[in-house]
């Protein structure tokens, strides 16, 4: 859709300004460029041709996080990550730089293996200290000018990765009678690979079987890109591999991925795709909505953890002090799960089960930790003033254990933690249910 | 108008960064939630007052226009510059500098939001008033600026009630501190002025903002018709049987559709209105307060009501009401607001014209307002990409302007009149009261650049003033046509040809106050001006002359079980309601009921050319123009001669007990400090001396029911801080509690009273005795002020009391001193930076010193 087409949606804000409190990058800039209804207010000051495209529009396009706090504030939820992200394809058309991103798009995500290669070339050269090799390869140049700062987000990349160690293939289960589909997200499959073991195990204690899927990226991060045409085709791949699977589940525990392939109908809209997309939709699972479904208990229809208080009536709810020797448990909700897939008790409710854990709410935790898949590369100054504020609401909890379920934002949070030299520990949430059922 | 040099000069002060031109970064800041519009030429991000100072003298210097900016969500395009000029965008001023719940203050940069302040302040067990339902993003700049209400100020009065002082940029880039957070500083009530200015007089930078005890207990319901009148009718038969609820806000059918189409919060999408009602207090009680709501709605023809089960439930109320605005969005793109005021009694006659307006023009419409207060928001939707919708919105947006002024309201309750509503102000205000305001205007803004050219119309191309008319629309009792107001007129004109200054003169009991006049003086007599205008009881207001004693308007609103609740220091039978204004004069139960300033709804005067000006209005709720009323009160009779007086009335409390305690002082303060920020509510905590001993009076004002509850729980807190038990005493709702403490301190030739803040009495007290040992003294803890009177003082000793006021963050004055003493001093002690403000003022309205040369703070 081109940025005209759009013009219906664009126009429905009506500037009421409730988007800029819940928009982590207008907290940190102050500035109107950095928040829904500035970029709506640019997309339509370009359709009604004060505008132009041009470089000024770079900021309030592309320093976008892509969260969508501002749709779930925004009485009439208009999309603005949605539009934002949809521009951006326009921009690089129209203003005339050739995004070198594609070389990544293009290139390697569809390709596992080459995926594989190029992280481990990229691993040896940043564990060995030269680390300007990462660059050299060319898969990190692309991300511009902020890089030299951002090259330390990454702590130690693994030198092999996850289905380099597992290949792809059918596993047997401890399970009865379900077949579970493994979807190896990139960001597991070469840098969080302790999380993808964690997963696998607690895949293994429930299915039949387990097949780790031979699949390639989701196609986020060209769709963030506005570049639609990539993430169609690394989609298309993804669907026709699923249709060779026999799987009564697809489970993955990338929060991004998991959202993106729910997605999938949406992208192909108006595409032969579009019915194929839409039959695979019913398999997906977060591994969070698959884990939590899976427990002894169901649901305990607790009221939603709200972002919408009011102080004069509700006073400060109380946090119950710890009992000692617990594991201080708080937990961080990616995006993509909680505003992309509205999963939000589950989380909670899973680690609250957990033997041990003193659960701890923090404040803001559906707050974007900044890291929004290479934003923390492409914009690393506001993505670490984003970053800062999640830490401070860190720290406030005391805890042991920072939980999510996003390999991409587990990256940011570790950088952060280290940055504020916080004793508190990253972990994804499989690591924890596996920290479980060792335990019983 | 703004080159290359500017904009060098401006990344000079706050750094390249902080510097927008670009054509992009200037569309972003060329709109509000309003619908005015128009391109900056820069846009600067200053980082303190420091910087903000030196941009503005630099704007200054050059001519060139500004206007502050905090996120921008005015709704009547205050925000905007329609010259090309500078947006000083205040959005790093977003800290919270000081939180002193034992003195229940706060100061805040104008950046920070108001829930941020709510925030911070809640887990100390209080809250800031003031609630704008945009008070998620709004920031207390915005909330300063606009004045703002919202659904809370109901009950609590709008922001004006609240705020306590500002640190402030001038237009010339001069930085001033107005007030601070002691009550009622020497001279005008600047901050009073400041508040609701639209940035038009100087850039706030700092608010210190009173905050308040939360209530014990809340209970929210929901009440819902099938007829918006019926919902109406509720609203005003609530108010008219004595209760005042927190909040009172009615949402409609389309309003309900439009926001549950968002988001399910509650409400059911087949009544034609529901109200949010809430009603705060003590636990004692509030059930049966609740209850008698419930009875009165459903007497009124309400459907059902349905109480809030829990704060889940009543957050999603809230949230809705308060995301209505952008929920219109479900419906149509755009919607234009308008935010007229009108007595509540006429609001089914005002809704239903306004449905007329919305078919005429064909706009749908869409209501959701603080009814209580009789304050519109009828949303009138279109889609601004349609040029003849936009036309046509303006229209029907003017033509409810002209309505709610012909049903005898305001044109703007709460959101500013900015530009959208400028044309509008001649509805309502003559074109004396319009030049007056801008006199004010260019008194502090000589050179016009501070967000120039809003609120006042403008005059004619070649003209400097408006024509002399009268309000194009609003009909207004009383004014010339008032008993006594004609000679008045007369006298003062006489005046004025004679070259002879005047003085007005009331009862004469405080004929002595003020500065020794500098010249001699013709006393101006208001006895006259003794006629009642208009008492509307179901309204909740009256209007009086100015000569009408306060003991004559207690009388007359007791027909009606109603009363003004002030009881001022050293007032007696003869005293005037004139003279409240006058002297701002406000006793104990100051900060549980407000004072004078925040009763007053509007005020009309002659100016010293003889001319009649009018202040405010009559609807309870009300920020179109400069806030006049605030500036006049407490103005010592130094700007013209109040002829009569609006003021705002409660319903008597059912009765009124004081509870006492003695002790030693420090567990006398260490008891009232704790009593003060606890949700007991009482009216007023004073300590006094007793034989070698203190005492600790609390008073307690309301229901029968409740106020048994609050006396033993504030004894049980005066013993628990190792006082002893004095007893239990009703006391006459007129006169209060401490009539003779005051008429003692009265016969003494000197009596000071001084403010200081809160925590700091007894310290102001200890260093006061050092200086000199009062005779007679009461200690108003819960206002901060000490009331002392002395047989002797001299020069020397008032000197070392101002400095020792001034060291616990307050300022003393003397309201009564002998002859000789006023030959020498300055009563109001030494000067203070924000008196040139004052005396700007005085210099722009009585440019000749017609009035009372010489009684004002530096002896203006």
């Amino acid at each position: 859709m081109t940025v005209l087409e759009n013009y219906d949606a664009i126009a429905k804000c009506n500037k009421c300004g409730f988007c800029h409190v819940a928009c982590p990058i207008f907290r940190s800039t102050g500035h109107e460029s950095g928040v829904a209804r500035g970029r709506l207010a640019m997309l339509r000051g370009i359709i009604e041709k004060r505008i132009e495209w041009n470089e000024e529009l770079e900021d309030p396009l592309f320093t976008c996080l892509g969260c969508e706090a501002c749709t779930t504030n925004c009485f009439g939820a208009v999309p603005t990550a949605e539009l934002v992200l949809a521009a951006r394809g326009e921009y690089y058309d129209k203003v005339g730089k050739k995004p070198a991103h594609r070389l990544l798009f293009e290139h390697l995500l569809p390709y596992p293996k080459r995926l594989h290669l190029a992280a481990r070339a990229a691993a040896y050269g940043k564990n060995s200290g030269a680390s300007k090799l990462a660059n050299a390869l060319g898969l990190l140049r692309i991300f511009g000018r902020d890089l030299p700062k951002a090259e330390g987000i990454v702590d130690k990349l693994p030198t092999s990765s996850f289905r380099g160690t597992l290949k792809p293939g059918t596993y047997p289960g401890k399970g009865e009678k379900l077949k579970i589909g493994y979807f190896v997200g990139c960001g597991i499959d070469v840098i969080q690979i302790e999380a993808g073991k964690a997963t696998f195990a607690a895949l293994q204690e429930r299915g039949k079987s387990v097949t780790v899927i031979n699949n390639c990226c989701c196609g986020l991060p060209p769709y963030s890109y506005g570049d639609i045409e990539n993430a169609k085709k690394l989609a298309k791949k993804n669907l026709e591999t699923f249709e060779g699977l026999d799987v009564d589940v697809i489970v993955t525990d990338c929060a991004s991925c998991a959202a993106f392939l729910k997605k999938y109908p949406k992208v192909f809209k108006d595409d032969p795709y579009y019915e194929r997309a839409k039959r695979c939709l019913p398999k997906v699972r977060d591994v969070v909505e698959f884990l939590y479904a899976d427990q002894p208990v169901g649901a305990t229809g607790q009221a939603p953890v709200g972002t919408y208080h009011d102080p004069h009536g509700a006073a400060a709810t109380a946090q119950k002090v710890s009992s000692d020797k617990k594991v201080i448990v708080t937990y961080h909700d990616p995006c993509h799960a909680v505003r992309g897939q509205k999963i939000r008790n589950e989380p909670r409710e899973i680690l609250k089960k957990i033997p041990g854990v003193e659960y701890k709410e923090m404040a803001e935790a559906d707050w974007c930790c900044g890291g929004a898949g290479s934003y923390a590369l492409t914009h690393y100054e506001l993505s670490q003033k984003v970053l800062d504020r999640k830490m401070d609401n860190v720290k406030k909890t005391n805890a042991d254990l920072l939980v999510t379920s996003c390999p991409g934002c587990m990256i940011q949070l570790a950088f952060g933690i280290k940055r504020h030299g916080l004793k508190t520990r990253v972990v994804h949430i499989s690591e924890m249910i596996n920290y479980m059922e060792t335990k019983k | 108008m703004i080159g290359e040099n500017f904009i060098r000069r401006m990344e000079e002060i706050v750094g390249k960064e902080y510097v927008r031109h670009s054509h992009a970064d200037r569309e972003l800041y060329s709109y509000d939630a309003s619908l005015v519009n128009g391109i900056p030429g820069l846009i600067v991000f200053p980082g303190t007052t420091e910087e903000l100072a030196e941009v503005q003298r630099a704007a200054h210097a050059a001519k060139i226009p500004s206007v502050a900016r905090g996120f921008a969500t005015n709704l009547s395009g205050g925000v905007i510059t329609r010259d090309g000029g500078l947006v000083v965008a205040l959005a790093r001023f977003n800290k919270i500098l000081s939180i002193n719940p034992e003195s229940r203050y706060a100061v805040v940069q104008t950046g920070v939001t108001n829930l941020e302040v709510q925030e911070a302040v809640a887990p100390l067990g209080m809250f800031f008033p003031p609630d704008p339902a945009s008070q998620k993003v709004a920031t207390i700049g915005g909330t300063v600026g606009e004045n703002s209400g919202g659904p809370r100020c109901l009950k609590y009065g709008v922001t004006s009630n609240h705020i306590l002082g500002m640190k402030m940029v001038m237009a010339n880039g001069e930085i001033v501190d107005i007030a601070g957070p002691s009550f009622d500083p020497p001279g005008y009530d600047l901050r009073g002025l400041v508040v609701g200015s639209e940035g038009c007089l100087g850039m706030v930078t700092e608010v210190t903002v009173k905050i308040t005890p939360k209530t014990e207990s809340v209970i929210t319901m929901l009440a819902i018709y099938d007829e918006v009148p019926h919902a109406a009718n509720s609203v005003s038969a609530i108010v008219r049987a004595g209760i005042l609820p927190l909040t009172l806000e009615m949402m409609d059918n389309t309003i309900i559709k439009a926001v549950e189409k968002g988001g399910p919060c509650g409400y059911p999408q087949d009544a034609a209105a529901v109200l949010i009602i809430e009603v705060e207090g003590m636990v004692t009680g509030l059930k049966e307060q609740a209850d008698k709501i419930v009875e009165i709605c459903m007497a009124t023809k309400c459907r059902e009501v349905r109480v809030a089960k829990n704060q889940a439930e009543r957050d999603l109320l809230w949230k809705g009401r308060r995301g209505a605005f952008g929920a219109i969005c479900n419906l149509s793109p755009n919607y234009l607001v308008n935010d007229g005021c009108v007595l509540r009694t006429l609001l089914p006659e005002a809704l239903e014209r306004v449905v007329a307006i919305s078919k005429k023009y064909g706009c749908p419409v869409g209501n959701v307002f603080h009814a209580g207060d009789g304050n519109l928001h009828p949303l009138l939707m279109f889609d601004s990409r349609n040029p003849k919708e936009l036309e046509q919105v303006h229209k029907a947006g003017v033509e409810i302007m002209e309505l709610c002024a012909e049903l005898g309201g305001t044109i703007s309750g709460e959101h500013g009149v900015g530009h959208e509503k400028q044309d509008a102000m001649h509805f309502i205000f003559s074109g004396n009261d319009l030049n007056t305001q801008q006199a004010v205007k260019l008194a502090l803004d000589p050179g016009n650049v501070l967000n120039p050219n809003k609120i006042i119309p403008l005059p004619a191309a070649g003209k400097d003033k408006l024509p002399l008319t009268e309000p194009t629309i609003l009909k207004r009792l009383g004014g010339a046509k008032a008993a006594g107001v004609a000679e008045a007129i007369a006298s003062i004109k006489e005046a004025r040809s004679a070259k002879k200054p005047l003085r007005v003169v009331g009862g004469g009991t405080f004929n002595g106050i003020g500065n020794r006049l500098a010249a001699s003086v013709v006393p101006l007599a208001t006895d006259k001006m003794t006629e009642f205008i208009e008492y509307d009881s179901d309204n909740q207001f009256i209007t009086a002359g100015a000569g009408v004693t306060l003991a004559a308007l207690q009388e007359k609103l007791a027909s009606h079980n109603q009363w003004l609740p002030v009881r001022p220091p050293y007032f007696t039978t003869e005293s005037t309601t004139g003279s409240i204004v006058a002297l701002a004069a406000a006793g104990p139960e100051r900060q549980a009921y407000g004072a004078p300033r925040d009763m007053l709804l509007g005020l009309q005067y002659i100016d010293s050319s003889g001319n009649m000006v009018t202040t405010g209005g009559k609807v309870m709720k009300n920020v179109a123009g400069y806030d006049m009323t605030r500036l006049l009160t407490g103005s010592l009779g130094s700007l013209g001669c109040i002829t009569e007086a609006t003021w705002k009335v409660s319903t008597k409390p059912e009765c009124c007990h004081m509870v006492g305690a003695t002790g030693s002082l420090s567990n006398c303060n260490a008891a009232a400090l704790k009593i003060i920020i606890s949700n007991l509510l009482p009216v007023s905590v004073v300590i006094v001396p007793q034989g070698a001993d203190w005492k600790l009076l609390v008073g307690f004002e309301g229901l029968e029911m409740v106020v048994p509850s609050q006396i033993e729980r504030c004894s049980a807190m005066m013993v628990l801080a190792g006082l002893k038990p004095a007893g239990e005493t009703s006391y006459p709702l007129l006169t209060g509690g401490h009539g003779d403490l005051f008429t003692g301190i009265w016969q003494q030739p000197t009596v000071l009273q001084a403010d200081v803040v809160i925590a700091r009495v007894v310290e102001l007290y200890e260093g006061l005795a050092k200086i000199a040992q009062p005779d007679n003294l009461l200690l108003d803890v819960a206002c901060g002020r000490v009331h002392a009177g002395f047989t002797k003082l001299s020069a020397a000793q008032w000197k070392e009391i101002d400095t020792l006021a001034s060291r616990c963050q307050g300022h003393a004055c003397l309201v009564k001193a002998p002859d000789t003493f006023r030959n020498e001093v300055d009563l109001y002690g030494s000067p203070r930076r924000e008196w040139k403000l004052s005396h700007l003022i005085k210099q722009a309205l009585d440019p000749e010193r017609m009035f009372a040369p010489g009684i004002l703070p530096g002896r203006v």
